[in-house]
């Protein structure tokens, strides 16, 4: 008897502590444990090799969709033309919007080279929001920055941009869908991120592309 | 990005010389320039482009340069070289352009900065083989990015208006000073004939371009209109070089982070053609937090 509890009590010490410390440890992650936890459960999926690249694609998008908060990121991408969108066309546009960043982004799964990801600092924003600031180490020295901004929603903190070496993916979107929708309208800007997405899906990789090392 | 880089490299070489002297007296006459001129920011979340009609004809060229010439040269010379072989020869021109970045370091008086650029050239010249490694950045003196055109940017020069130039690319009036001012920071041409000199920079462009094939290509795919993605991407990252990362409010993050907040007071938002929106979809202000 003596013997089959003895492994439990470092155990069963862990969890007194955890009640001790009470609220803490039950309260929601807070937005840099949050990057924290993304970033390794990016990694773990982009490092399985037992997994198909489509596979990977798949959990990843998984892992995204629960951290990512589209809803506010396709509002802030639209800024005020979100207003003038009827209920259907905000939808559409947020599912054609999610769909390109996926396949975008999903995309480059298979060029995983042993990149590491620190996070550096995280900082409170105007009004709640937070950011945390990480780099990503690369094998060949090409460090670059990635600063991500969370805000909450509900109790969870979900990511609303993500800032690469300076340059905002919302104020980048948002620029180029200004110019795509004061020339055509959205119903042009969703027709053309439709043909985009499915165009992406088809593209052959040009194997000459692919990155070193 | 790296596209960028790659161009605005182009006239960016640079030999040890008396920089300081030249780079104050540019300094002058630019800031002189400046000061003329009243500070005009971008339109709230769009950018400060009234040229770009032109622009986007420039724009047209600069690709079609890249995808007849420049794009098959830097493929085959990718195909050839090692990407640790590009990398070495990226830091050999890396290195060359100190004189460039300590000058713009002492202009800014970050003395620190100079110190760290001058440390890095000491170490990567002898111990880096003549700039082809990089063991400085392993030592924690990590590289500064400091060019002319910063330097008027922190002394509160405006951007102006967005200018793409031919070959360059991406610029603005600020930054075109500041370009031709950093070329004349490394009076090279002086010293050394004009044929190894553009040698140099050819070899340069095709190398950082090389660097550069994926993620100008994978920016391509990303992007719905690839010449409003770049103009934005060179104006923010050229803000945060300025700012050197610092969390220097731009004046556009509210505008970003919370755009529903007070109507526009005649600022000049998109303007959503007639007919665009359905009629039913207005009203609706309420629900957009």
């Amino acid at each position: 008897m003596r013997r089959r509890w003895a492994p439990c009590v470092p155990g069963a010490a862990l969890v007194l502590c955890a009640l001790l410390v009470g609220q803490i440890s039950f309260a929601a992650p807070g937005p840099r444990e949050v990057i924290d936890e993304t970033a390794n459960q990016v990694l773990v999926v982009l490092r399985d090799k037992s997994l198909e690249k489509q596979q990977k694609i798949h959990r990843i998008e998984d892992i995204a969709y629960a951290r990512f908060d589209f809803d506010t990121i396709s509002r802030l991408v639209l800024a005020r033309n979100w207003n003038s969108l009827s209920d259907s066309q905000q939808r559409e546009f947020v599912k054609e919007f999610k769909e390109h960043l996926s396949v975008t982004y999903g995309r480059n799964v298979d060029s995983y080279s042993n990149e590491k990801v620190v996070i550096v600092s995280d900082r409170e924003e105007a009004r709640g929001d937070w950011t945390v600031k990480t780099k990503i180490i690369r094998s060949t020295g090409d460090d670059f920055q990635v600063d991500y901004r969370l805000r909450q929603k509900d109790a969870d903190w979900k990511i609303i941009d993500v800032v690469i070496e300076g340059v905002s993916l919302i104020a980048n979107f948002r620029s180029q869908f200004q110019d795509i929708i004061s020339s055509g309208g959205i119903d042009h800007l969703i027709t053309l991120l439709r043909e985009k997405n499915a165009a992406g899906e088809t593209i052959v990789e040009n194997p000459k592309l692919k990155p070193k090392d | 990005m790296r596209s960028t880089d790659a161009r605005s490299r182009l006239a960016m070489h640079s030999r040890p010389t008396w920089p300081a002297l030249c780079g104050m007296l540019v300094l002058t006459l630019a800031l002189a320039g400046c000061a003329g001129a009243t500070a005009r920011g971008a339109a709230p979340g769009g950018a400060y482009d009234p040229l770009e009609p032109v622009n986007r004809k420039v724009f047209w060229f600069n690709d079609k340069f890249d995808q007849y010439l420049l794009k098959p040269v830097a493929t085959g010379w990718d195909w050839l070289l090692p990407g640790a072989v590009e990398r070495s020869v990226r830091n050999f021109f890396d290195n060359l352009r100190f004189p460039v970045r300590a000058t713009n370091d002492l202009l800014q008086v970050k003395l620190e900065h100079a110190a760290v650029d001058l440390g890095r050239f000491a170490v990567n010249t002898t111990v880096g083989a003549a700039g082809f490694f990089d063991p400085a950045t392993t030592w924690g003196l990590e590289r500064n990015n400091e060019d002319l055109g910063q330097t008027l940017g922190y002394y509160g020069c405006p951007a102006g208006p967005y200018l793409v130039l031919p070959i360059f690319g991406p610029s603005n009036p600020r930054d075109a000073i500041g370009l031709a001012g950093d070329s004349f920071i490394a009076v090279y041409p002086i010293f050394v004939p004009f044929v190894y000199t553009f040698s140099a920079t050819v070899v340069d462009t095709v190398n950082s371009r090389a660097l550069a094939l994926t993620s100008v290509e994978e920016a391509k795919k990303a992007s719905l209109d690839f010449y409003s993605a770049v103009r934005d991407a060179y104006t923010q990252r050229r803000q945060r070089l300025i700012n050197d990362g610092a969390e220097a409010p731009t004046g556009n993050e509210n505008e970003l982070y919370f755009p529903d907040d007070g109507e526009p007071s005649g600022a000049p938002g998109v303007v959503v053609p007639p007919g665009a929106a359905p009629t039913g979809g207005n009203g609706q202000g309420g629900g957009a937090r």
